[in-house]
């Protein structure tokens, strides 16, 4: 027999080779074909085979197959093969259950053989085993322990020590059975229950069912092993943790169910439905775990001396490794369930982004898929809001917030952003363009009545590389939200801009407000003012602003702004500011813009308010310019010759030239006063913000740039015409410096009025002929004087002119006074002034340094 | 045939069947007639340990030949 088997064996040796020798394709001879039995190469291989085969005799491990086989299920396991895992742990079953003849006695040296093979040939393609270098103990354990098992035997085997364990096993009188039995009856006395029991009901516990022994406390708040069953304090502690799982779960399924059935769609919102969903996903995969788990917790445990028949059973110690992965996953669950429950829609999606920032890889991927659930609404929201101009939020879960208001103001006070629903990451500025886009689709929909926003939007979305379709965004693609949104951004404001300015036409509106309101068409401005004057001196309630309009109407017409456009005409109104009691027309006048949509965004209620107050300054300087150069039209030197005064007394002659002078000095004065200051707000406020004004516009990238330079145009020119805040003192001497002026004007008109009609005297006293010519024009006349001198004789009339003349001068006197102080306090009002701007005007009026002279202590 | 070698025949190639099947899953490259000789030698009682090693060192031919010196050939 023995003879027998030696021979087979040498034979089975002779032939195993061959195989392996034809197999090899790195054979240099004879590759794929049978190998020379004879041949020295062949000869060699099976020398060597032989010597490996007779060295090693013994194997280093003890017979196992069942603990073999579940340590090669593991490692499939591991390295992500789980089908692989399943379909060998049912070939390892039917396997191992083919006894009788015929079949595979040695089944555990088969296993063994297959995995140090396959160990061997992965290992040769790695380059080196990283089991034996770090073995993952949470996922490996088994096969660390074999593989420091083989290690071991290997040592003991140097040592002489040969088959250890399969001696002890088959002693029956051996101590170590003794002492294992022994063991068993202790473990047996010390537990009432018995481990599987237990396994059982911990895995009742963890899916939140009471189980026989372990049941949900609410006093401890866990689920515990109920005092009355007899079992070590150890087995104890370790339910009680590992029940922690089920005491988690018991409070993610809670929320879910909450969630999806308790309350009111509103409070939870698509952004926590995401959320449930997302959990209610993990949750499957954990009850699959448990499933397999339930499977294998009915397979008996050995204790250690009984033959491990199986081995697949579920120990608490294996269940706690088991545990090990779904109790993280749970605990961060639980935490995410706690943190979300007051909150919702962008606020959640924030909340539980926070937490993704996590070290570890398991907890990060985790994270991940969730986020990319949870955020997938939001996501959606946003890709609309941005292509689509929809607020699809019915929740009010979204970071932008719309609100019904009139047209005008859409797009000032339509949409704003809630920064509580602002998830933290998307950046503000993100936010904000995200916010602008959507707004501006919105905007060119309703006000500007525009459709090609549409093809726009497709474009973006195509540079951007997502589709419009729903669902092209998720969580962590930022950078293809950002660039969706730039782009989209970019296409959408430059097609607002195009509408803007070619449809509706803002830079001409802008140019026809500056030309008409800030009166920067000087032929009209100066024709309007002619005709409407004598209105305007009227009080206030007895004008009729339809006189006004038709005035209005023939001052563009015999104009250059005839030439205009009639649609810009068509919006420039006359209006009658609200007035009291005592005020003339000049008061209440004023020139009003029609904007419309979508103009009226730019050109709102406010901002026309401030024009008009602009307009009524510039309207008031113009009719102070107006006066003085209506006074200058009598006063011109030429009007008076002197010569006509011969006749007169010397002294009263004297007394008419000085006073004349006096007059025309203090014309001078104001005139250049007057003149600097409307060279100065003509030119270096109105002109130089329109530049500026213009060149912004052309770099505008979107309508709030346009909005923005808008602004700070018209801010520019309240502030530097004196109108803003800080400059009301001197807005205030200006007007009374102003007023001034026309009681000047006034006194001069009357001054001339009377040396006309002295002249008229003096010459109708030579020439009687021309006394009906005269006393008609008298009758006519508003001043008191004249008709005292009709009758007086040559020396009365000196004596009046005298009189006249004396009264005037001191009138005179007086405003030339009271102009000196005031221009004093206005000009030392100047330096005072914030705006660089002005100290220009303080150098303009004083350029001779004539005031500064006047008063040194200034 | 009596019935009993019939039905260990039938066993013996079901059991090589499994054998490859796991042998596959496992991706050890071995054929099936060489799997065959594998547990036959197996049942013999032979170390698997030892004969993984001589899969193994054969597999990676022709590299050991060298090693193997000609005079030292074992009985």
């Amino acid at each position: 027999m023995e003879e027998e088997d030696q021979r087979k064996l040498t034979d089975l040796v002779v032939e195993l080779v061959r195989r392996l020798l034809s197999q090899n394709p790195l054979n240099p001879q004879t590759p794929y074909s049978d190998p020379d039995l004879r041949s020295p190469h062949f000869q060699q291989s099976l020398s060597y085979a032989v010597r490996i085969l007779s060295s090693r005799l013994t194997p280093s491990i003890a017979p196992d197959a069942a603990a073999i086989a579940e340590s090669i299920k593991r490692r499939l396991a591991t390295e992500g093969k789980s089908a692989d895992a399943l379909t060998f742990a049912d070939l390892y079953a039917k396997f191992a259950s083919k006894t009788g003849p015929g079949s595979v006695n040695n089944k555990w040296a088969v296993l063994y053989l297959l995995k140090i093979i396959s160990e061997d040939r992965k290992s040769a393609r790695n380059g080196l085993d990283s089991s034996v270098f770090l073995p993952n103990l949470a996922l490996n354990g088994v096969e660390g322990e074999n593989s420091s098992r083989v290690l071991r035997g290997r040592e003991s085997r140097e040592k002489g020590w040969s088959n250890g364990v399969l001696l002890v096993a088959k002693d029956p009188e051996n101590l170590r059975d003794i002492a294992f039995k022994e063991l068993v009856n202790v473990v047996k006395e010390e537990n009432e229950v018995s481990e599987e029991v237990l396994v059982r009901d911990v895995l009742y516990a963890c899916q939140g069912i009471d189980g026989k022994h372990v049941k949900f406390d609410s006093d401890v708040d866990g689920y515990v092993l109920s005092d009355s069953i007899k079992v070590p304090k150890a087995t104890r502690i370790m339910v009680r943790k590992l029940c922690e799982l089920g005491w988690l779960f018991r409070k993610v399924k809670g929320y879910i169910s909450e969630s999806m059935d308790q309350f009111p769609a509103e409070d939870v919102g698509t952004v926590g439905q995401a959320f449930c969903a997302a959990l209610q996903d993990e949750l499957s995969e954990y009850y699959k775990l448990l499933a397999v788990l339930e499977a294998q917790a009915m397979n008996p445990i050995p204790l250690v001396s009984e033959n491990a028949s199986s081995g697949n059973y579920l120990s608490l110690r294996r269940l706690s490794v088991w545990f090990a992965e779904p109790m993280v996953k749970m605990r961060l669950m639980a935490v995410l369930v706690d943190k979300c429950r007051v909150l919702r829609g962008g606020a959640m999606a924030g909340a539980i982004h926070l937490h993704a920032q996590h070290g570890d890889p398991l907890v990060h991927d985790f994270m991940r898929r969730l986020l990319r659930r949870v955020c997938s609404p939001l996501f959606e929201m946003v890709r609309s809001w941005v292509l689509e101009g929809e607020l699809e939020d019915i929740f009010a879960e979204f970071f932008i917030v719309g609100q019904p208001v009139k047209a005008e103001s859409l797009w000032r006070e339509g949409y704003r952003l809630h920064a509580g629903m602002l998830p933290s990451f998307i950046s503000q500025s993100l936010a904000q363009r995200i916010l602008r886009t959507g707004k501006s689709i919105n905007f060119l929909r309703v006000c500007c009545d525009d459709r090609g926003w549409a093809d726009t939007a497709t474009e973006a979305a195509a540079a951007a590389g997502t589709t419009t379709r729903r669902g092209g965004l998720g969580y962590g693609e930022t950078d293809a939200l950002e660039s969706l949104v730039v782009e989209a951004a970019k296409r959408i404001d430059k097609h607002l801009l195009d509408v803007m300015y070619k449809r509706y036409r803002f830079k001409e509106h802008c140019l026809a407000i500056k030309r008409y309101l800030l009166l920067g068409q000087g032929d009209f401005v100066q024709y309007l003012m002619d005709v409407v004057g004598p209105e305007l001196s009227e009080p206030a309630n007895t004008i009729s602003s339809f006189k006004l309009a038709g005035l209005l109407e023939s001052a563009i017409r015999s104009s250059n702004a005839q030439y205009d456009d009639p649609d810009i005409l068509d919006r420039l109104r006359v209006k009658m500011m609200p007035h009291g009691s005592g005020d003339r027309g000049w008061d209440v006048f004023s020139l009003e813009y029609d904007a419309r949509v979508p103009l009226d965004t730019v050109f709102t209620e406010s901002v026309m308010t401030r024009y008009l107050r602009i307009f009524n300054f510039l309207w008031k300087l113009r009719r102070v310019e107006h006066a003085l150069i209506g006074a200058w039209k009598t006063m011109k030197p030429n009007c008076i010759t002197s010569h006509s005064f011969n006749k007169l007394q010397h002294a009263v002659k004297l007394q008419l030239l000085s006073t004349l002078r006096r007059c025309q000095v203090l014309w001078d004065e104001m005139n250049h006063f007057v003149s600097n200051l409307q060279y100065y707000i003509m030119f270096e406020v109105l002109e130089v913000s329109w530049s500026d004004f213009s060149s912004e516009m052309e770099v505008a990238k979107d309508l709030d740039d346009l909005l923005a330079a808008h602004e700070k145009y018209l801010h520019s020119i309240v502030e530097k015409s004196l109108l803003g805040e800080r400059s009301q003192n001197l807005y205030k001497s200006l007007f009374v410096l102003f007023d001034l002026i026309l009681r000047f004007r006034s006194h001069a008109d009357r001054l001339y009025e009377g040396i006309h009609e002295l002249q008229a005297r003096t010459v109708d006293s030579s020439l009687p002929s021309r006394d009906k010519n005269k006393s008609r024009k008298q009758t006519n006349d508003r001043s008191s004087e004249p008709g005292t001198w009709l009758s007086d004789g040559r020396k009365a009339l000196t004596q009046r002119a005298g009189e006249f003349l004396r009264n005037m001068q001191q009138d005179l006197d007086a405003i030339s006074k009271e102009y000196t102080s005031l221009l004093e306090g206005f000009l030392a009002q100047l330096p005072v002034q914030q705006h660089i701007d002005l100290k220009f005007l303080l150098f303009r009026l004083d350029f001779t340094e004539f005031y500064r002279q006047l008063h040194p202590t200034k | 045939m009596d019935p009993e070698a019939e039905q260990a025949a039938r066993t013996a190639r079901e059991s090589l069947d499994l054998a490859f099947h796991m042998s596959n899953i496992l991706d050890t490259g071995l054929d099936r007639h060489t799997l065959s000789v594998l547990i036959a030698l197996c049942d013999l009682g032979l170390n698997p340990e030892a004969l993984a090693a001589v899969v193994k060192e054969l597999q990676r031919e022709p590299s050991p030949m060298p090693i193997v010196p000609t005079s030292s050939s074992p009985h």
